[in-house]
């Protein structure tokens, strides 16, 4: 998912059999100008080959290339890289999921070989290094996933208890609406609170459709006028009105949802959910998400295709995206969970990726 | 008593107050304790056991807006920003001081009242304003005398708060700003580390709240290859306890639904405190072969103010059991041999920290905003009078379990071993952090803490303990390749 690379079919990382004639491509980048890719299994039939021939110094490229018969190789790539072996430096490897055994696998092997040949202990060392430098990069990739998963599990949670509340207002409301023309002063305000704290929510379940870049958030917030300032008192007495009356834009709000609308609560209660087909693709989220912040392990998620916005703090908000839950979907998911003893949730296809993935943590 | 409102208060010198109110030697007194002598502060006398504070402080109290002691400012504001902070100070030694004075304190509350107001202002100005507040709610919670203050009936305006106030502001402050979830996260990767491969785990929390933080947990246990039946056990306060959202039976009937809908086994079991707030570990009911798990969120900022008596309580009850993990989070106070019984101290490093979450809520959302002026109304209100509580406590206490500042502390005097923090919960913070402001900061203290700040001032601690009697599982997995 992370890379566009093929991996050439015949091989194993258990295929320790030298000279494989005929065998498929080779690892290519995207690059402009393509590289070749050293991975772990072309670089340990490069090694096999090298200890064939009697070790780094004994061989030669073109005895290394005619040994190791891969198709693709030119005199150039091996030229390159059997300096670099020479030198003790390790090429740089590849890894994705279900390869870390295998590398760090092979790296443990090469380890062994290298202190076959004329390497120094600096070199060892260096290859323990690299071997631990990677680990630490693998365990990173897997924490980001993991943290995005539970951060989209607690917005789901999160959707779940405002919904809830949101029907609760709107119990609350329709008995309120109902009760008649004629109340008391407080009464009034008692309403009209309770229809803002209910634009207080709907502004929070409303990231059900469009939801600002946080950055923009604070344009949003500075178009609001400044509030008269209210007694210390009153301030702590009464929950005040959380939007200045006059049916202004509130934050957050989208634009098909405003103020005035209020007035119907059956309006305000059944936000028009997205259609199921625009929850965003879920993969290009999780690159997304890698995308946007630089992180320390760059040239392992690179993939820049489906970014749209550098903000940092859309990923916070675009995660919980996918995951809300509509208060129809949320009951067909319980349905059709009874039916299915356990199994997870089919419409959120996040939840179903850790469990296809071999990985131990958490 | 004559009490001269109209005094002249304007005047920063603390002398002034000496002839406006009978008490005048306790002023003197008063104003020596704090090594004051004129109305121009001189700044390094406060400094003391808190080196490099007036820093600090600067630092903490406005990211935007120069510090209030540069030039740049208005003379006017300048002098308006020093008058709070001397009238805070005083206002601390009227109610903490060893010559306390509930009147003064009283008169001091008036004037920090009629030059600030919570809702408007700078960050000094309705950081002043909340603190006159929860001054105010000490002073009314207990009479002078009394040093008993774990009574529930205190004087508590959350309580005021509707539900959809509190929705509202805990869903803002989730998304403004990493407290919660930092705690959260992090607990819930430890659990999963120490219960790895367990088939039954029974989690004891000590404050359930909305039960969210079970949520993100419930997701890893469904994902994770041993797929363990989990048990929550909340513990509920019985008759005194506060209504976030609802009860904890709702919370419990709501962990049950989400679980049904990720898949994950799971049951929800209640245990009440007694009236007293303390725990009884045998109103638990455990089941034999389960990994116990005890959790125990203190002072995230939703959080509600919880006595020490009961506090502890749970904590050598917890102990008692013998759990294979303890996951604690607390606010990272001060705290050393110098500190702890020294209340200006206490008190000072409460007014950083509240400074600096203030402006890690501004550096998202600017300062007039009522999104912002919501989270605190709700929120850090409360969480100042309740830490304003605790230093009152620890003040006015004589119990030898206020000797510890942090209960992690307490944890460890208790015999409980550290649990180090793994590589990958750390990297968990970090990248957590990330979605975040940049001035998040994240580090490891000890062997088994993880603390969040802001800049450099430290907010809030998980740390990790295990029994020495049970097995604990190793904390890296990447150890089980």
């Amino acid at each position: 998912m992370f890379h566009a690379t093929k991996k050439p079919s015949s091989m194993t990382s258990h295929d320790r059999q030298m000279c494989v004639q005929g065998d498929s491509g080779l690892v290519l980048t995207t690059d402009p100008k393509p590289r070749l890719r050293w991975t772990v299994e072309l670089h340990e039939r490069f090694v096999d080959a090298v200890t064939q021939l009697g070790g780094p110094d004994k061989a030669t490229p073109k005895t290394i290339m005619r040994v190791m018969g891969v198709k693709g190789l030119t005199l150039y790539h091996l030229k390159s890289h059997l300096q670099k072996f020479r030198l003790g430096k390790q090429p740089h490897k590849e890894f994705n999921d279900q390869s870390i055994k295998d590398g760090i696998r092979a790296s443990a092997l090469e380890l062994q070989r290298n202190s076959g040949s004329s390497s120094t202990l600096m070199d060892r060392s260096m290859n323990e290094m690299h071997m631990e430098v990677q680990r630490r990069l693998h365990e990173q990739i897997e924490v980001q996933r993991h943290l995005q998963l539970r951060i989209e599990a607690q917005g789901k949670y999160m959707q779940s208890i405002l919904e809830k509340a949101c029907q609760t207002l709107a119990g609350e409301n329709m008995a309120a609406a109902t009760a008649g023309p004629f109340k008391t002063t407080s009464n009034n305000m008692g309403t009209t609170t309770s229809l803002v704290s209910d634009a207080a929510i709907k502004d929070f379940i409303s990231p059900h459709h469009t939801f600002p870049p946080f950055q923009d958030m604070n344009n949003l917030f500075n178009s609001e006028p400044p509030p008269p300032p209210p007694p210390l008192i009153d301030c702590l007495k009464k929950p005040s009105p959380f939007i200045s009356g006059a049916g202004k834009t509130p934050i957050f709000w989208p634009d098909d949802l405003r103020l005035q609308d209020l007035g119907t609560p059956s309006a305000t209660l059944a936000p028009a959910p997205p259609p199921i087909g625009g929850a965003p693709d879920l993969d290009s989220l999780q690159l997304e998400m890698y995308e946007s912040k630089p992180p320390p392990p760059t040239p392992l998620l690179a993939v820049g295709n489906n970014v749209m916005n550098e903000k940092k703090f859309d990923m916070t908000l675009k995660l919980e995206r996918p995951s809300p839950p509509r208060s129809g979907h949320s009951d067909e998911r319980l349905n059709s969970n009874n039916n299915n003893n356990g199994m997870a949730n089919n419409n959120n296809p996040t939840m179903l990726q850790p469990q296809g993935r071999n990985s131990s943590f958490g | 008593m004559a009490l001269a409102i109209n005094n002249p208060f304007n005047d920063i010198a603390l002398s002034n107050y000496s002839t406006s109110t009978n008490n005048s030697d306790d002023h003197r007194h008063l104003a020596g304790n704090w090594n004051y002598s004129s109305p121009i502060v001189d700044w390094e006398t406060f400094s003391g056991t808190h080196n490099d504070f007036l820093d600090v402080f600067d630092s903490t109290i406005c990211i935007e807006n120069p510090p209030f002691l540069t030039e740049d400012r208005d003379e006017e504001d300048e002098f308006k920003g020093l008058r709070l902070y001397h009238l805070l100070i005083a206002a601390a030694d009227a109610v903490f001081g060893d010559h306390k004075s509930c009147d003064l304190a009283h008169v001091i509350l008036v004037r920090l009242n009629e030059l600030v107001s919570p809702s408007h202002g700078t960050n000094l100005e309705r950081l002043t304003a909340y603190y006159a507040q929860a001054f105010q709610d000490l002073l009314d919670s207990a009479p002078v005398s009394n040093k008993t203050h774990h009574h529930n009936h205190h004087i508590h305006h959350r309580d005021d708060h509707t539900p959809t106030d509190f929705l509202a502001a805990f869903q803002l402050l989730q998304e403004m700003s990493p407290y919660v979830k930092f705690g959260h996260f992090t607990a819930n990767q430890a659990i999963l580390e120490a219960v790895a491969e367990d088939r039954r785990v029974h989690i004891v929390d000590y404050d359930i709240m909305e039960g969210i933080q079970w949520a993100s947990l419930m997701q890893a246990f469904v994902s994770s290859p041993s797929a363990p039946h989990l048990r929550i056990t909340a513990i509920s306060r019985g008759a005194n306890g506060r209504r976030s959202i609802g009860t904890v039976q709702e919370t419990g009937r709501r962990l049950v639904a989400f679980a049904a809908s990720i898949g994950q086994p799971f049951s929800f079991h209640q245990c009440k405190l007694d009236s007293d707030e303390s725990f009884r570990p045998s109103g638990l009911k455990l089941v034999k072969g389960e990994a116990l798990v005890v959790n125990c969120m203190l002072h995230l900022p939703h959080f509600s103010y919880r006595s020490p008596e009961s506090i502890a309580s749970f904590l050598s009850g917890a102990k008692s059991l013998s759990p294979r993990i303890v996951t604690l989070v607390e606010e990272e106070i001060g705290h050393g041999p110098t500190i702890d019984g020294d209340y200006k101290v206490q008190f000072l490093d409460s007014l950083e920290r509240y400074s600096a979450i203030y402006d890690s809520l501004e550096a998202v959302i600017p300062m007039k905003n009522r999104a912002r002026a919501l989270v605190e109304r709700v929120f850090l209100g409360p969480r100042i009078s309740a830490t304003l509580r605790r230093i009152g406590q620890r003040r006015w206490s004589t119990a030898a379990m206020e000797e510890n500042c942090l209960w992690g502390e307490k944890l460890e005097k208790m015999g409980l071993k550290t649990v180090k923090i793994s590589f990958a919960n750390h990297c968990q913070a970090r990248l957590l952090l990330g979605l975040f402001n940049d001035g998040y900061r994240v580090e490891e203290l000890g062997n088994n803490k993880l603390v969040l700040g802001w800049k450099s001032k430290r907010l809030l601690s998980v740390s990790i303990w295990g029994s020495s009697t049970s097995s604990s599982s190793s904390s890296s997995l990447s150890d089980s390749e």
